[in-house]
């Protein structure tokens, strides 16, 4: 157990190392971002001035350690257009993306799973068919579109919900929504794709040799079984929900840290644009990391390895 | 399936009835946040909208934009680099101190401070020092004469010098405070900032008791903000989104000709474009009427050179080359010039549909653009790299945000300039002797002589002038103005 937990954590930090290297490989790719920084009338002074007082006249190599020393020390500097720490201006953003993400989890879960049952259930049946439709309509649908037919309906038709904003308990629902139906197509698959297997299973004829109905066999036995490969997913859709929030921020002004990158690139504000990347990618290795371990420790056959 | 539709449908035909009581509150959505509230730092226009309303100026514009006094009373100059300002002695910043000559002495200094690093200095770097010379007076040396000085002290706010030495910039920043009709309540970064109404304000009772400012960067979004009465008024539309309120009864969409220009530069100094001949046939390839009903649905102006009529400088009887593509095509062959490859340098900033207009229009005459869409750093440095890298054509939306042909042709194609490919001697002498002489005269000549120069070297075409578009609900009263500015003190319900 040691040696699988120490392995997938040193994957993890490799990963990490990898997609820090990378962001300031692409931040420098087109040589230095100097002259997003400064307004268009500067002088060719003013720019060569900046460049110096921000170090991008350096060579390469030294920056680079430079900027892994600043990391090292959780120091992600200062936003050269908002004048503030990036560290402050990034954590006022990440609560709201969280909210979020935890919302739109709820929807994906709370919607995909008995849709992944029924489809099983009802395997070859109309209304299993029908349910398939639907689950890949969620999933097809481009959320800047979803999101505004939302808007449209229950903003602004109906008048039910707030079109935009974070003023309100209920402006989490219309974006969580947007969000979670993307999501929710990967559960009800894998719901679906579980149970069939474990509803073929010898357990489930003795079950009902026993004496035991369809319904309480699947309520004991199947669903227990059939939850192992979902909560892992659960772990890797997180990720995927914080790369999507981007658009569907964007669309309903969820002030969270999708919006804070669209509004950064704008803004040239290429610090803050880092310190996104560099959070959203570290999330997305820590989940992963933490769904093989939560893997490993619900199937015991996982860690004892061969 | 069916009756979400029919309610989808209903919903774009139809708008709520709002309660139609008076508030006492504006909501306005913005595409963006405020960078930064200290109004001596950022200046994009999110940013300005909000913070100008919590500051005074020296001086400022009227609804006409004739410059008329604000914390000053009067100006004269003593010589060609001196100028005197009288100031106001009843002017108290929201804290309840007076405002003072050393805060206004205070404020430029601070902008022209190189260690401050204002993203403002180039426009106010010509300021060489301010001094407190009366009770009630300040003086400023520019470094030579500088007649678009007051065109830029338009957009000086004044900062109460004890208060941001107590607090420290970052503070400042933090939580900023002027003697301007509104102050700032609340701030929460990325979300929204409310103002509340400055009652002892000197020039009267603010128009609302609070104004909120929310960041809605999708523009669906804010008209169904402003469909629902969730917001009041919003700004930057397209056209297309104009024509479709059209039908809105509720709302209304306001729009104003601004100070921006959109133009093609053309490269001099490299290039097929190197020769004359290439230039002329470009501008007159190019139909710019079209550009303006197909591409700007009415929602823009024609120029007849690369300058607004909003600007100071700007010249009416120099003729704007004709659209004539035969003639476009004879000069092109004339020169050997049939079939030539033209760089067209991009970035996802620009409207890509006018880059493929004129990739259209030049085809047509015989020319081969082939547009290069990069990102905007890559852009930018190719673009004001050398002749070689810079590609034969762009495009660009440019505003000095100080309405002065100074502001613009200066930067654009004076010699020596980042953005210019192009070098005419008798060009730069022109474009320097306008901005060493104060007589709006001489200035004027001086401008008539650069713009002939520009119609026939062609190192960029004017192709027309921007208009700012706002949405509001009907009974909200304001007319926006050329420069783009946002005085909420210039806005009322309808009684």
């Amino acid at each position: 157990m040691p040696r699988h937990i120490a392995g997938r954590v040193g994957q993890a930090l490799v990963a990490a190392f990898g997609v820090l290297s990378i962001v300031f490989v692409v931040l420098h790719l087109s040589g230095d971002p100097t002259l997003l920084l400064v307004p268009p009338d500067a002088s060719a002074a003013q720019i060569a001035e900046l460049r110096h007082a921000l170090g991008f006249d350096r060579p390469l190599l030294a920056q680079y350690l430079a900027y892994l020393g600043q990391l090292a020390h959780f120091d992600l500097g200062q936003s050269l257009v908002q004048r503030a720490p990036v560290a402050v201006i990034l954590a006022a953003r990440i609560p709201y993306t969280v909210e979020l993400a935890l919302a739109a989890l709820a929807v994906a879960i709370g919607l995909g799973l008995p849709a992944g049952i029924a489809m099983a259930v009802w395997r070859g049946r109309p209304a299993a068919r029908l349910l398939a439709v639907v689950v890949l309509a969620g999933q097809s649908l481009p959320t800047f579109w979803s999101g505004i037919l939302l808007i449209l309906l229950f903003g602004v038709t109906l008048g039910w919900l707030p079109t935009s904003g974070a003023d309100s308990a209920s402006s989490v629902i219309l974006p969580a929504v947007a969000l979670g139906l993307v999501t929710m197509a990967g559960f009800a698959r894998m719901m679906r794709i579980a149970m069939l297997d474990e509803l073929g299973r010898d357990y489930v004829a003795a079950a009902r040799a026993r004496g035991l109905s369809r319904g309480a066999a699947i309520l004991r036995h199947v669903l227990r079984n059939a939850a192992i490969p979902v909560v892992t997913i659960a772990a890797l859709e997180i990720g995927n929900l914080l790369a999507g929030a981007v658009i569907v921020e964007t669309v309903f002004a969820w002030p969270g840290i999708g919006q804070l990158a669209m509004q950064s690139i704008a803004a040239r504000d290429f610090l803050v644009v880092q310190a996104v990347v560099l959070f959203v990618s570290l999330v997305y290795i820590g989940m992963n990391l933490l769904a093989d371990l939560a893997y490993a420790w619900i199937d015991p056959r996982i860690r004892r390895g061969p | 399936m069916g009756k979400l539709w029919l309610a989808l449908l209903a919903g774009l035909a139809v708008t709520p009835a709002q309660a139609a009581a008076v508030k006492d509150a504006l909501v306005v959505d913005l595409p963006g946040d405020v960078a930064t509230m200290d109004p001596q730092l950022q200046w994009d226009t999110d940013s300005y909208t909000v913070y100008r309303n919590i500051f005074d100026n020296l001086v400022t514009r009227d609804s006409t934009g004739k410059i008329v006094p604000q914390v000053a009373t009067a100006w004269h100059y003593t010589d060609d680099k001196t100028i005197v300002f009288d100031l106001r002695t009843d002017i108290k910043f929201q804290d309840g101190t007076p405002l003072t000559p050393a805060d206004v002495v205070f404020s430029v200094q601070r902008i022209i401070d190189p260690a401050f690093r204002s993203p403002q200095l180039s426009q106010f770097n010509q300021i060489a020092s301010a001094d407190v010379t009366g009770p009630s007076q300040v003086t400023l040396h520019t470094k030579t004469p500088y007649p678009a000085l007051l065109a830029q002290l338009v957009k000086l706010s004044i900062v109460p010098k004890a208060y941001v030495q107590k607090l420290g910039n970052q503070g400042f920043n933090q939580k900023p405070m002027g003697s301007g009709p509104y102050r700032l309540q609340d701030w929460q970064r990325g979300v929204q900032s409310v103002l509340a109404a400055n009652p002892a304000y000197w020039r009267g009772k603010p128009p609302f008791a609070t104004v909120t400012f929310r960041a809605v960067p999708d523009t669906a979004t804010r008209i169904a903000d402003l469909r629902t009465g969730r917001a009041d008024i919003t700004r930057g539309l397209s056209p297309d989104d104009a024509i479709a309120l059209k039908s809105e009864h509720a709302l209304k969409v306001l729009s104003v000709p601004t100070e921006r220009v959109a133009y093609l530069f053309i490269n001099a100094e490299a290039g097929p474009t190197k020769d004359v001949r290439v230039r002329q046939a470009i501008a007159m390839a190019i139909d710019r009427d079209t550009l303006i009903t197909a591409l700007q649905q009415g929602y823009a102006k024609p120029v007849n050179i690369v300058l607004t009529p909003a600007n100071f400088g700007y010249v009416s009887d120099i003729p704007g080359w004709p659209y004539d593509p035969a003639r476009a095509r004879a000069l092109i062959k004339e020169a050997g010039a049939e079939g030539a490859k033209l760089q067209f340098l991009t970035s996802p900033a620009y409207d890509r549909r006018l880059n493929e207009a004129v990739q259209q229009m030049l085809g047509e005459v015989g020319l081969k653009v082939e547009i290069v869409t990069m990102d905007q750093a890559t852009y930018l440095k190719r673009r004001q790299g050398t002749p070689q890298e810079a590609g034969s054509l762009s495009q660009g939306r440019w505003s000095c945000a100080c309405q002065d042909a100074d502001g613009v042709i200066f930067p654009l194609f004076r010699s020596g300039s980042i953005w210019s490919k192009y070098s005419n001697p008798a060009f730069d002498a022109a474009v320097d002797a306008a901005r060493s002489v104060l007589d709006p005269a001489k200035r004027l000549a001086e401008y008539h002589k650069a713009f002939t120069i520009l119609r026939e070297d062609v190192p960029g075409v004017g192709l027309f002038q921007d208009v700012a578009i706002y949405a509001a609900r009907t009974n909200l009263q304001w007319t926006p103005t050329a420069n783009e500015a946002f005085f909420v003190m210039d806005m009322h319900w309808t009684p």
